[in-house]
């Protein structure tokens, strides 16, 4: 048996493998396909202060190798969360970072500091959403705005602090680095990258929200590039994720010096992603006659595998 | 209590081309056929590799409980279902199922209406089965564009009074299906109506059965992602409450009470 563990932002993890915000729910869902304990980590639906009720419909469509979605961050907000949701949450024996998806500085650090309670490891800062007007992506885009978030934010909560990025930039590492000096302990890369799909039947816009976050395997070449460029110029654990669907594939965001990753869209193909990437790491290591899988985050560039 | 929904790959027993790009896809799946429940769903893998990269959900068509066989009626409309078309008799076929909440019903000889536009029979014929073992008296009505898109007409009679109707007149009957609707419901007492179809179709059922009172159930399709709730990507407007709020299709449908829900074409 290896040993996949790895501890990231003081989160200790038993595999680097977690789920990705928005794809898996609270967990509930997913319950009667897996324990949920055999993943690294679960990362919840994006949480506002108040309930939010998302975009209208349709809200998803299939893309090449992808999918779009404009959901809108739907959730129940903080409060039913704290109240009915976590309580069953704590019971997977999974660490449980927190998503949070402010609409201003304040109410991210507001997010921040009511959800700093047992039971949550850590939170994951998602200035990188590109399904809403305010707040999400508009804040993710600017250096000097995403580490006024991540700086208000850290001063709010003692957990371990997660920036989601988004890669519609020029310059990640610059966001990148942006918010390492805010403070962030820790960063996801990436979120979905804006697109658009055009109905030729109906001649409009495919999506209710008129544009979407595009996600699955189409963007992970993308999201290697990111984890791969960001990783040699910040020094922060990276969390990668962006079309993963398999073990391999989470080897190359590893090799490109991700310390984790995050599986997304692929959860809604194969419910059971996670669990068998786990499998497929451990089979890699043993094949490759790997006793240290952390040698392995960044070797691509480090050379020292 | 729930039955764990599992990914199987079932071998096909038969694809039949019905008419135009409709197909009927039958498959040994036991338990499936066990635990389903009319108007429930199957997602499923069409291909191999990522492109499509999402399952396609197809109502449950009918079932055969003691053969352990499920039957699957649908329109080839893009790469997914062109390639579910494509499988042929000892194909496997990856299915995740069943998910989501069906019709409802109790009670012995009641007497129903079952409405069904185009491809829309689809989940209708596994509910007129079940509500025949309990007796109840069923007039099914099949409307389509042309007489090339009236599926199943025959395999329905076994189970009730079977009327058809197509909107090119290539049937008997020239006109839409609501003008067959608004007969019927004028002509006798209903105690449920059952339809699925486009939505133009369900709102003017929604509209009637608010009028007349009489209790309906529409089953609505939505494009999906994961099919089981968790992704929030297939929701319609909810009726109840001030403030907007949206159901999940795949997991508070796909059939809902028609009050239940705000429809928009």
């Amino acid at each position: 048996m290896i040993d996949l563990s790895i501890e990231i932002a003081g989160i200790k993890l038993k595999n680097p493998v977690m789920v990705a915000s928005g794809t898996f729910g609270f967990g509930r869902e997913y319950t009667p396909f897996f324990d949920l304990d055999k993943l690294g980590a679960l990362v919840t639906k994006g949480l506002t202060l108040k309930p939010c009720p998302g975009n209208p419909p349709p809200r998803v469509w299939e893309t090449p190798a992808g999918m779009l979605n404009a959901v809108g961050l739907q959730n129940p907000g903080v409060d039913v969360f704290l109240r009915e949701i976590l309580p069953f949450m704590k019971t997977f024996g999974v660490p449980i970072i927190a998503n949070i998806a402010g609409f201003n500085v304040k109410e991210f650090a507001t997010l921040a500091s009511r959800l700093s309670v047992p039971g949550i490891a850590g939170i994951e800062v998602n200035i990188s959403c590109p399904n809403v007007k305010t707040g999400g992506m508009a804040l993710g885009t600017l250096p000097e705005l995403a580490a006024e978030v991540v700086g208000a934010v850290v001063e709010a909560t003692s957990l371990p602090v997660i920036v989601k990025l988004t890669p519609n930039v020029t310059d990640i590492v610059g966001l990148a680095s942006a918010v390492a000096k805010a403070g962030a302990h820790a960063l996801s890369l990436i979120n979905t990258l804006q697109g658009m799909v055009i109905d030729i039947n109906t001649r409009r816009p495919a999506l209710g929200n008129i544009t979407g976050g595009l996600s699955g395997p189409a963007i992970r070449p993308v999201a290697v590039r990111a984890v791969w460029q960001v990783a040699q110029g910040v020094d922060l654990p990276i969390i990668g994720m962006g079309g993963i669907c398999t073990a391999n594939d989470a080897l190359e965001f590893i090799l490109a010096g991700a310390s984790a990753v995050a599986v997304g869209s692929a959860n809604f193909r194969d419910p059971l992603t996670a669990v068998k990437i786990v499998r497929g790491l451990e089979q890699y290591c043993i094949q490759n006659g790997i006793e240290d899988w952390q040698e392995l985050i960044g070797a691509a560039w480090k050379g020292n595998a | 209590m729930e039955q764990p929904p599992k990914d199987w790959d079932c071998p096909v027993l038969e694809q039949v081309n019905v008419s135009a790009d409709y197909y009927l896809l039958s498959v040994a799946a036991p338990q499936v056929a066990l635990s389903a429940l009319p108007g429930q769903f199957v997602l499923f893998r069409c291909g191999t590799r990522y492109d499509p990269f999402l399952r396609r959900p197809l109502s449950i068509h009918q079932v055969k409980r003691e053969r352990g066989e499920v039957s699957f009626l649908y329109q080839v409309r893009g790469v997914g279902t062109r390639w579910l078309a494509g499988r042929n008799k000892g194909d496997a076929v990856s299915m995740l199922g069943p998910f989501g909440r069906g019709f409802t019903f109790s009670g012995r000889g009641k007497r129903g209406i079952l409405v069904g536009a185009g491809v829309g029979v689809a989940p209708l014929l596994f509910l007129a089965g079940e509500l025949s073992a309990l007796d109840w008296k069923l007039v099914i009505l099949i409307g389509a564009r042309t007489r090339e898109g009236i599926l199943r007409a025959e395999v329905f009679k076994h189970y009730g009074n079977v009327k058809i109707i197509a909107e090119d007149g290539s049937t008997a009957r020239q006109g839409t299906i609501l003008d067959l609707f608004r007969e019927e419901v004028e002509e006798a007492h209903w105690e449920m109506i059952y339809a699925c179809g486009p939505v133009a179709v369900l709102k003017g059922i929604q509209k009637i059965s608010k009028e007349t009172g009489i209790p309906a159930q529409i089953a609505l399709e939505e494009r999906m992602a994961c099919g089981v709730g968790a992704c929030l990507g297939c929701v319609c407007e909810g009726a109840t409450g001030e403030t907007v709020r949206y159901l999940r299709v795949c997991r508070e449908g796909p059939v809902f009470d028609s009050h239940e829900v705000i429809l928009r074409d």
